[in-house]
């Protein structure tokens, strides 16, 4: 048995977090109906990874990275970090975690900004000496030094939000779950956040989760990412491969003429991830094509009403318009799993 | 260490919210001091004048109790319910400590400064009333660890059971009443009220203050039942509390937002 632990953490040596065939379900507590909040989902990160975990509302990603950080018990399945079982030894597990989960929630308010540091670090059982000049960098690095003496429920968002993300870098774990970290925050703040973050991954070489709605963070900062839909990952793959998958499956089609109403329907039929948009100066298709062969069906329908094609081009794509294809057309997962 | 660092951070945390919010606490000790004078008055005008003085006294020592009991059983109740609306317990359920070690710093933080409270309403009501009780520390502060050890432990019950109930502030209301009559009532009435968490420490309690009994003079029976309920209601509490921690863990109850 021991034998056999000591193989499995040989053979992952750089994977840190491993999830195995996780499902949890929850009773409504009304009904006493089951929901299936994760089901099956089943992946690793490596050590120093960046990692984003994507996915519509309600779809599973935060009752998965609370499973990470022990806080939720699966049904079903494991999740080791660092070869250590988070149900079965959930407190030496956390020796290797922090997370972020509510942002500015996760703070006590009534504390000062350098209390909220110190007492967090207190409930991991280190002293205030201990952690002085840690404090002291983190304050200066999070441009909080001048707030140090500061009410939290007198700061503002983005403030609370950049000394949440500091209580978890104090705790000098190795991985670092974010749930939602630019979530409600202004424009320059949210810009402000993620350049902290790129610095974070870039300089202190942790493995990062991020659970978040926006693609400007994934862009910039995952290097992977897990699209949950539905409580199952439907796609798996490095942020700079499905760039280019989508890419180059991506066409704009300038077109002479507006299609008519059967036109319409049999592009729908054979591209369901079409967009039509006409107007009094132009009439442009876009059109996601699994094969670049495909592009002579789409010419067949076309050519039905003599619709002439003024040009062609290769679309470029951004991290939200491939997140968008993913989830809208769950179909297209394979070609993400398969890498 | 550890435990040192963490009992250290939550005695800072617990006094640094009393200071910050002085206004609350003094409203809180005069509300007590408040409840103090009108049993006072009611012993010199309805009760027993041959009774009055002994009356007084127990009085004292009673609703010192039940401030106590409120304070260390009752608070982490509503501080766990707090939290969990704050979104803080789910942190402080990923301490590598465990959170049953941060709720018993608290407990203990929670007890130490509020008895430097406790004390001063002891002498203010002794003031008041013109009634100087016997405080043999020698001979009470064993006995009130002892006492102390046992609400721990009801402490964890009700921490545990506020993990698991949204709507546990009704109940943690009704407990501030049940905790009047366990603290008011003498164990001469109901004596198996003895094999209750603190009943017994109070009454022993108001034995050497009152009656100016010794530590010597106590039986065996009396220590037994002490380190009895001591050495039951702890263990009991802290697992009752985990295997609430587990079930909240299990059903997503940790954050009540």
């Amino acid at each position: 048995m021991v034998v056999g632990e000591n193989e499995g953490r040989m053979r992952n040596m750089d994977s840190i977090i491993e999830v195995n065939n996780v499902v949890k379900t929850y009773k409504k507590r009304k009904t006493k109906e089951q929901i299936q909040a994760v089901n099956d989902v089943s992946f690793t990160v490596q050590r120093g990874e960046i990692v984003g975990l994507l996915g519509p509302n309600g779809a599973g990603k935060t009752t998965t990275i609370k499973m990470i950080c022990g806080l939720l018990i699966p049904n079903e399945g494991s999740i080791t970090i660092n070869g250590i079982d988070t149900t079965t030894n959930r407190l030496d597990t956390l020796h290797h975690i922090s997370a972020v989960l509510e942002g500015n929630r996760n703070l006590y308010w009534r504390l000062t900004v350098r209390e909220n540091l110190e007492y967090f670090a207190g409930n991991r059982g280190q002293s205030v000496k201990e952690v002085k000049d840690d404090i002291d960098m983190l304050l200066k690095q999070f441009r909080l030094k001048d707030k140090e003496h500061e009410l939290v429920n007198r700061l503002s968002r983005g403030m609370q939000q950049k000394l949440a993300i500091a209580v978890a870098m104090l705790a000098d774990s190795e991985v670092i779950l974010l749930d939602e970290p630019t979530l409600g925050l202004d424009i320059e703040t949210g810009y402000e956040v993620r350049e902290l973050l790129t610095e974070i991954a870039e300089k202190h070489n942790r493995t990062i989760i991020i659970s978040t709605h926006d693609m400007d963070v994934v862009q910039a900062l995952c290097e992977r990412v897990i699209i949950i839909n539905n409580g199952s990952v439907i796609t798996d793959d490095p942020v700079k491969h499905l760039l280019k998958v989508f890419e180059l499956k991506s066409y704009t089609l300038t077109l002479g003429s507006e299609l008519d109403d059967s036109q319409i329907e049999k592009i729908k039929e054979a591209f369901p991830s079409y967009v039509y948009t006409a107007d009094a100066y132009e009439s442009l298709l876009e059109v996601d094509l699994e094969k670049s062969e495909h592009i002579y069906d789409l010419f067949d329908i076309l050519k039905e009403n003599h619709t002439i094609v003024e040009g062609i081009d290769r679309g470029t794509i951004n991290f939200e318009q491939v997140f968008m294809k993913i989830v809208k057309g769950e179909e297209v997962h394979e070609l993400g799993v398969s890498s | 260490m550890s435990w040192v660092s963490l009992l250290k951070a939550n005695v800072r945390k617990e006094f640094i919210e009393l200071k910050r919010y002085l206004p609350n606490t003094l409203a809180t000790l005069f509300m007590f001091y408040i409840i103090f004078l009108g049993m006072f008055s009611g012993i010199q005008f309805i009760g027993d004048p041959s009774s009055q003085d002994m009356n007084t006294q127990y009085v004292i020592v009673n609703y010192l109790f039940w401030f106590l009991s409120m304070t260390v059983m009752n608070s982490i109740g509503f501080e766990v319910v707090n939290e969990a609306m704050r979104g803080t317990l789910e942190q402080l359920s990923m301490s590598p400590l465990g959170m049953w070690r941060i709720m018993l710093t608290r407990l203990v933080a929670t007890t130490v400064i509020h008895f430097i409270l406790i004390v001063g309403l002891l002498y203010a009501s002794m003031l008041t009333a013109g009634q100087w009780l016997n405080l043999d520390l020698i001979t009470i502060l064993p006995i009130l660890l002892l006492t102390l050890v046992s609400m721990f432990g009801v402490g964890f019950m009700i921490a545990g059971i506020s993990m698991l109930l949204k709507q546990v502030q009704a109940f943690l209301q009704i407990l501030q009443f049940l905790l009047v009559g366990l603290t008011f009532l003498p164990l001469s009435v109901a004596p198996f009220l003895a094999f209750f968490p603190f009943v017994k420490g109070v009454d022993l309690v108001r034995e050497v203050m009152i009656h100016g009994m010794k530590l010597t003079e106590f039986g065996f029976m009396d220590y037994f039942i002490l380190v009895v309920n001591a050495a039951v209601y702890f263990p009991l509490g802290l697992a009752i509390f985990l295997y609430c921690e587990k079930v909240a863990m299990q059903k997503g109850l940790l954050a009540h937002y």
